[in-house]
C-alpha cells in the first residue's frame, strides 16, 4: 500500500492499541453468535411452538368505579354492564364484506363503518381496535355473537357503563364520566405515576363528585393476558399460558364506594318541585352541622348520555342553552342577595347600637339621599316600624337608614365573617367566590372612591354584593345557630371493598361569631335572638312577606329576596315583572331555617327570572322543609298535615332505563 | 480534456473508500427491507408513511455523507467548539423547555422534524474530544489528572444534563463513547483503577438516590424477567420468543407472527432486530452481524492509516458510537442486556439516528479520502 501517507511521528504509537479493538470485536461477535445459536437453534423449536400455538396479548380490564350512596345507604350512582363492538383492522380481509354484514345488525350505514375503520387505521395504525358502536342492545349482542366466528377481527367487548338512577336530578353535583382527553392524558399520567397509566379511551370522572372522587373511586385497572389464534381471535387451550405460573392475569380492583350526606328522598322532592314549577336556578338543603341533604340545579342534563358517549348534537344543545344546564348553579351562579341581605345588616345595626330592638323608625315610601330618591318596595312605605316589622315586611327605607348609619366598612366587618363573598370550602369543584364589597375593594377594582349612596343600595343587598345559593345557606345557618359558621360538605365516608371505612369526614365549625377571639366583629346571642325573631315573623307573622310558606309546627324562620336583573327608572320599578321578557325578569331568593329555636335544617333557593322571592323560591323551600319534617319529626307537623291535602311527590323510577 | 483534470477525476474515484460505501449501502438495503416488514401488517396494501419518511432520511443521510466526505476533516477541528456549544445550548433548552414525550423532555419540535440534541451531541462530543486530545502531547504512561480535566468536563456536562431530562439510555451512551475514546488515547493505570473502584462504591448510591423507578424496574426485570407481569419483562420475553422462533432460516419476509400480530413493542425502532431475526432466522441475523463486523474492520483500517492523530481519534470515536449502539441494542433484543431505548444504527427507524450515523461514517470517509498524496 505504497500510496498511503503514513506519518510515523504522529500515528505510529497508536498502532498497537488497535489490537485491543480486534479483541473486543471478536469477543462480542462470538458471544452474540452463541446467544443467537442458543435461542434460534437449540431453543428454536420450542420457541417456534410458543409463537405458533400460544399468542398472548395484553389487554386492559377497566376497574369498575366505586358506587355512590346517600346517607341512608340508597344507591345514587352505580354501574351497568355494557357491550361494545370492536373491529381489528389487521385481521380483516375484506372490509366491505364485514361492513355489509354488520350494517343491518347495528343499524349503521356500511359506508360509515368503512370510513370509521379507515380513519382509525390512518390515525392509529392497523393494530388499534376500532370501536364501531358502543352500548349495544341485548338483541344486537345476540345477533353479533352468531356471526362473530365467521368474521375474523370482529369482537364484542364487555364494558362497564356508569349509571345515574336519578337521571337529570343532581347531575351537576354528581358530574359525569367520559373518555380522557388528549390534553388530560399527560397530566393524569403524571398524577397517577407509579399507580396506573392512562391511555386513550380510558374513562375518567369529569366534573362534580366524579371528578373530586376520581382518586378514590376509580380503582385499579387489571391486565388480562389473552390467547389469540393466528387470526387474532380469542382462544381457549388446555395449558393456562406459556409462561406457566409466571404470568397471571391481574384482576382489576374496583374503586372505593362513597357515602354522601345527601338524602335521596329530599333530593327527589327538591328536584321535582323545582322542575314542576319550571324554575331555573339552584336549591340547596343543609343540615345545621354542614351536611348537605339536597342539591339541585336546573335546567339539568342527563349524565347517562355522557356515560355512553354523548353525541355532538346533544352536547351542542347543552352548550348553547341560554340557561346553562351544565352549570352547577348552587355554587357557580352568584347574584345580589336582595332583601335576604337585610338580616345581616340588622345584626350589624343592633350590635353597633345604631338601633335598639324597640326603636321606632319612620319609613316613608321614599328616602331622599344626596340628589337621588331611594324607593321602598311598597308605594307609600311602612310608616313607623321597629326592626321586627322592618324584617317582616322587608322595608327598604329602614335598611337604607341603617346603611347610612353603619357605612360600608362596618357592614363589611360584620357580614364578611358570615362567609359572604368567600368560598364556603364545600367539597365540590369550581366554586364561585361571590363578593362582599368595601371601599378598598372598590378602589382596587374600579379605581373610584366609595360613594355614600352606595351604602344604601348595598344595605338592601342590591349593590355590588353577590352570593351563591350555598353561601347564603351557610350564612343563614350561622344566624340560626346564633353565630356558628359551618363548612358545608357532601362526602361523608369513603368505604373500601371490604366495607371498611377508609376515610370519614366530620362536621366542622369554622368560627363562632359569639366568640371575640374568632370573630372579626363579635355578635351577641341577644342580637341573634332579635333578628331570628324578625325572620320568624317573615314566615309566621300576619304581614310577613313569606307567610304562605309557613308550616305550622315546624317553626320556620327565613327571608325573601329579589335581585333586580337590570336597573329601571322609577315608573318601571312598579311595572309588573311578569310582563317582561323572561331574561329581564328579577331573580327570586328564599332562604330559611327551622325550627327557629334550635335549627336542624337550612334551605336556600335561587329561582332565576321568577320575579319574586316569596312566590318563586318560597314554595320550593317549603316543600323541602315539609318533606324533612315528615321524615324526621312527623309529630311536630302532624296536625298541619292532616289539614292540608298531601301532595305526595313520587321518586323517579329507579330500575330500567 | 487536459491531463490535470483527468488525473483529478481518476483520483477522486480512487480516493473514495468504496468498501465503506458498499457495506453501508448493503446495511441500508437490509434496513429498508426489514422496516417495510415492520411497518406493514399482513393485509395492508398502502405504503406506510413511516417507511416513506425513512427513505427521505436515508437520502438526506447520504447527502450528509457526501458533504462531510468532500470537506477536509481539519475543518471540523476549526468548528468543533462552535458546534459543541451550540449543541450544548440546545440540550440545556430541551432539558428545561423541550417537548415532553414518554415522561422525558428530549426534543425540539420543528413541525416536520423533531430534533433530539442529545443524539447529535454524541457526534459533536467525539469531534471536540478528538481535537482537544490530538493537540496534547501525551507521554507514554498516558493522561494524568491534568490532561484529563478538560476532556472529562466536556463529557460530563452534557451527561448530567441528559440524565436530568431524564434519558438514561442516551446519557450512558454519551459517557461510554467518550470514555472509550479517552481509553484509546490512554489513561494512566492508577486513574482507571480509581475510576472502577469509585464506580463500585457509587452504584448503590445511584440506585437509591439517582435512578427513577422505571429505570430501576428495567434493571430488576432484566435480572428476573418473570417478576414483572406488566411491563418490560413481557417485552423481553416476547422479543426472545421472536428471535428464537426464527430458527435457522426464519419465517420469511412479512411472515413473522410475533411482529405482525403486534406482540413486539416498538418493533420499528428499538426492537427492529427482533423482526429481522424472526423473519430471517439465524442466517439473517448472522449475516447482519457480519456486516456490522465488516463495517468495524473498515473503520479500524481507516483509523490506523489516517494522516494524523486527529483523524485517527475521529475514526475511533465514530467506531465507538456505532459499536456501542449495536452492542446495547442487540444485547437487549437477544436478552443479554436490560431493556434500554437505544436504536440500532442504520436499521432502526428514526431521523436523528440516521443523520447522525451517516454523518459519522461520512467523517470516516473524509479521513479515508485524505490518506493519499497528490
Amino acid at each position: 500500500m505504497s500510496e498511503y501517507i503514513t506519518n510515523p511521528e504522529e500515528t505510529k504509537e497508536l498502532l498497537p492499541r488497535f489490537r485491543l479493538f480486534y479483541g473486543v470485536l471478536a469477543f462480542t461477535f462470538v458471544v452474540f453468535v452463541m446467544r443467537l445459536w442458543y435461542l434460534q437453534i437449540i431453543e428454536g423449536t420450542e420457541l417456534r411452538e410458543f409463537s405458533e400455538k400460544n399468542r398472548i396479548k395484553q389487554a386492559k380490564i377497566s376497574a369498575p368505579r366505586g358506587l355512590v350512596f346517600d346517607r341512608d345507604g340508597k344507591i345514587l350512582v352505580e354501574n351497568h354492564p355494557g357491550f361494545d363492538v370492536i373491529l381489528s383492522p389487521q385481521y380483516i380481509d375484506n372490509l366491505e364484506e364485514v361492513a355489509e354484514a354488520l350494517s343491518p345488525i347495528i343499524k349503521i350505514d356500511a359506508d360509515k363503518i368503512i370510513q370509521k375503520v379507515q380513519k382509525s387505521r390512518r390515525q392509529n395504525g392497523p393494530f388499534a381496535g376500532v370501536r364501531v358502536k358502543d352500548n349495544l342492545s341485548k338483541e344486537e349482542v345476540f345477533r353479533l355473537k352468531r356471526i362473530r366466528l365467521d368474521i375474523p377481527g370482529l369482537d364484542i367487548r364487555e364494558t362497564v357503563v356508569r349509571y345515574y338512577p336519578l337521571q337529570m336530578n343532581g347531575a351537576q353535583l354528581f358530574g359525569y364520566v367520559g373518555e380522557i382527553s388528549k390534553t388530560q392524558l399527560p397530566r393524569y399520567n403524571e398524577l397517577y405515576k407509579g399507580f396506573q397509566s392512562f391511555e386513550q379511551g380510558d374513562v375518567i370522572g369529569k366534573n362534580g363528585l366524579e371528578e373530586v372522587l376520581e382518586k378514590n373511586i376509580r380503582g385499579r385497572d387489571g391486565i388480562q393476558f389473552i390467547q389469540v389464534d393466528a387470526f387474532g381471535r380469542e382462544t381457549q387451550s388446555a395449558t393456562p399460558n406459556i409462561y406457566g405460573e409466571q404470568i397471571k392475569d391481574q384482576d382489576p380492583v374496583s374503586g372505593n364506594s362513597v357515602v354522601l350526606t345527601l338524602d335521596k328522598s329530599l333530593q327527589a322532592v327538591a328536584y321535582n318541585v323545582f322542575t314542576q314549577a319550571q324554575r331555573i336556578g339552584g336549591v340547596v338543603a343543609m343540615k345545621s352541622n354542614g351536611e348537605i341533604l339536597a342539591w339541585v340545579s336546573t335546567p339539568s342534563f342527563n349524565p347517562n348520555e355522557f356515560s355512553v358517549g354523548i353525541s355532538p348534537q346533544v352536547w351542542s344543545n347543552y352548550i348553547n342553552d341560554p340557561f346553562k344546564p351544565l352549570r352547577n348553579k348552587v355554587i357557580q351562579d352568584y347574584f345580589s342577595p336582595g332583601s335576604t341581605f337585610k338580616a345581616f345588616v340588622a345584626l350589624a345595626a343592633l350590635e353597633e347600637e345604631v338601633v335598639k330592638p324597640y326603636t321606632i323608625v319612620n319609613c316613608p315610601g321614599l328616602l331622599r339621599f344626596g340628589r337621588r330618591d331611594y324607593h321602598d318596595s311598597v308605594k307609600g312605605g311602612h310608616g313607623n316600624i321597629t326592626i321586627f316589622e322592618a324584617l317582616e315586611r322587608s322595608s327598604n327605607v329602614f335598611f337604607f337608614k341603617m346603611g347610612i348609619a353603619l357605612g360600608i366598612e362596618k357592614m363589611y366587618d360584620y357580614i364578611s365573617q358570615f362567609g359572604i363573598g368567600q368560598k364556603t370550602g364545600v367539597d365540590i369543584p369550581r366554586e364561585a367566590v361571590g363578593l362582599m364589597p368595601n371601599s378598598a375593594w372598590k378602589k382596587a377594582n374600579m379605581g373610584e372612591e366609595w360613594q355614600p349612596g352606595e351604602n344604601l343600595s348595598n344595605a338592601i343587598g342590591q349593590g355590588f354584593v353577590q352570593t351563591t345559593p350555598l353561601q347564603l345557606a351557610v350564612a343563614y345557618n350561622a344566624i340560626g345557630l346564633e353565630g356558628k359558621v359551618v363548612k358545608p360538605f357532601v362526602i361523608q365516608k369513603i368505604i373500601d371493598n371490604q366495607g371498611q371505612v377508609v376515610k370519614n369526614f366530620s362536621p366542622q365549625i369554622l368560627r363562632d361569631l359569639q366568640n371575640p377571639a374568632e370573630a372579626r366583629a363579635r355578635i351577641s346571642a341577644e342580637t341573634f335572638k332579635v333578628v331570628k325573631d324578625g325572620l320568624r315573623r317573615v314566615v309566621q307573622g300576619s304581614r310577613g312577606t313569606a307567610k304562605h310558606v309557613n308550616i305550622p309546627g315546624a317553626d320556620v324562620a327565613g327571608k325573601t329576596g329579589t335581585t333586580q336583573v337590570m336597573s329601571f327608572s322609577a315608573d318601571q320599578i312598579y311595572q309588573r315583572c311578569e310582563n317582561r321578557p323572561i331574561q329581564m325578569r328579577h331573580h327570586g331568593w328564599f332562604v330559611a331555617f327551622a325550627p327557629a329555636d334550635k335549627p336542624e335544617i337550612t334551605v336556600a333557593a335561587l329561582a332565576e327570572h321568577s320575579c319574586h322571592g316569596s312566590s318563586g323560591a318560597g314554595p320550593v323551600v317549603r316543600e323541602i322543609l315539609k318533606a324533612y319534617f315528615e321524615k324526621y319529626h312527623p309529630d311536630r307537623i302532624a296536625e298541619f298535615m292532616k289539614k292540608t291535602k298531601v301532595i305526595k311527590v313520587e321518586e323517579p323510577a329507579l330500575e330500567g332505563e | 480534456m487536459d491531463l490535470a483534470l483527468q488525473i483529478e477525476q481518476r483520483t477522486f474515484f480512487k480516493r473514495v473508500d468504496w468498501n465503506l460505501v458498499v457495506v453501508i449501502l448493503v446495511l441500508n438495503f437490509v434496513g429498508l427491507v426489514n422496516l417495510y416488514s415492520a411497518t406493514h401488517g399482513p393485509h395492508s396494501s398502502n405504503v406506510d408513511s413511516l417507511f416513506i419518511n425513512q427513505i427521505v432520511w436515508l437520502i438526506v443521510g447520504w447527502l450528509c455523507f457526501a458533504v462531510v466526505t468532500l470537506v477536509d476533516y481539519q475543518f471540523l477541528s476549526r468548528i468543533a467548539y462552535f458546534v459543541y456549544f451550540v449543541n450544548l445550548a440546545a440540550i440545556v433548552y430541551v432539558t428545561f423547555h423541550g417537548t415532553v414525550a414518554l415522561g422525558a423532555q428530549r426534543w425540539i419540535d420543528f413541525g416536520f422534524f423533531r430534533y433530539q440534541p442529545s443524539e447529535t451531541m454524541k457526534l459533536a462530543g467525539i469531534v471536540i474530544l478528538a481535537k482537544v486530545m490530538a493537540h496534547k502531547n501525551i507521554e507514554g504512561k498516558g493522561m494524568g489528572p491534568k490532561e484529563l480535566f478538560i476532556p472529562l468536563l466536556l463529557i460530563l456536562v452534557p451527561f448530567v444534563l441528559v440524565v436530568e431530562q431524564p434519558d438514561m439510555g442516551t446519557a450512558l451512551l454519551i459517557l461510554v463513547i467518550g470514555c472509550s475514546l479517552l481509553m484509546f488515547v490512554k489513561v494512566r493505570r492508577w486513574i482507571l483503577v480509581a475510576a472502577v473502584t469509585t464506580g463500585v462504591v457509587a452504584a448503590p448510591v445511584a440506585w437509591n438516590y439517582v435512578l427513577r423507578d422505571y429505570q430501576k424496574n428495567r434493571i430488576v426485570n432484566f435480572l428476573s424477567p418473570n417478576n414483572d407481569r406488566l411491563g418490560s419483562g413481557y417485552n423481553s420475553i416476547q422479543s426472545k420468543i421472536a428471535v428464537g422462533s426464527g430458527k435457522i432460516v426464519g419465517k420469511g419476509f412479512r411472515k413473522g407472527t410475533q411482529s405482525q400480530l403486534e406482540f413486539l413493542p416498538e418493533r420499528h425502532t428499538d426492537f427492529i432486530f427482533s423482526v429481522l431475526s424472526e423473519e430471517h432466522g439465524f442466517v439473517g441475523s448472522f449475516l447482519t452481524l457480519i456486516l456490522f463486523m465488516m463495517l468495524f474492520l473498515i473503520i479500524i483500517r481507516v483509523a490506523s492509516t489516517s494522516r494524523d492523530k486527529f483523524g485517527a481519534f475521529l475514526c475511533v470515536g465514530v467506531l465507538a458510537y456505532i459499536f456501542w449502539h449495536m452492542f446495547i441494542n442487540m444485547g437487549m433484543v437477544i436478552g443479554l442486556l436490560p431493556i434500554v431505548g437505544v436504536p440500532l444504527p442504520l436499521l432502526s427507524y428514526g431521523g436523528s439516528s440516521m443523520l447522525t450515523t451517516m454523518s459519522g461514517v461520512g467523517i470516516i470517509s473524509s479521513v479515508a479520502f485524505r490518506r493519499y498524496i497528490f
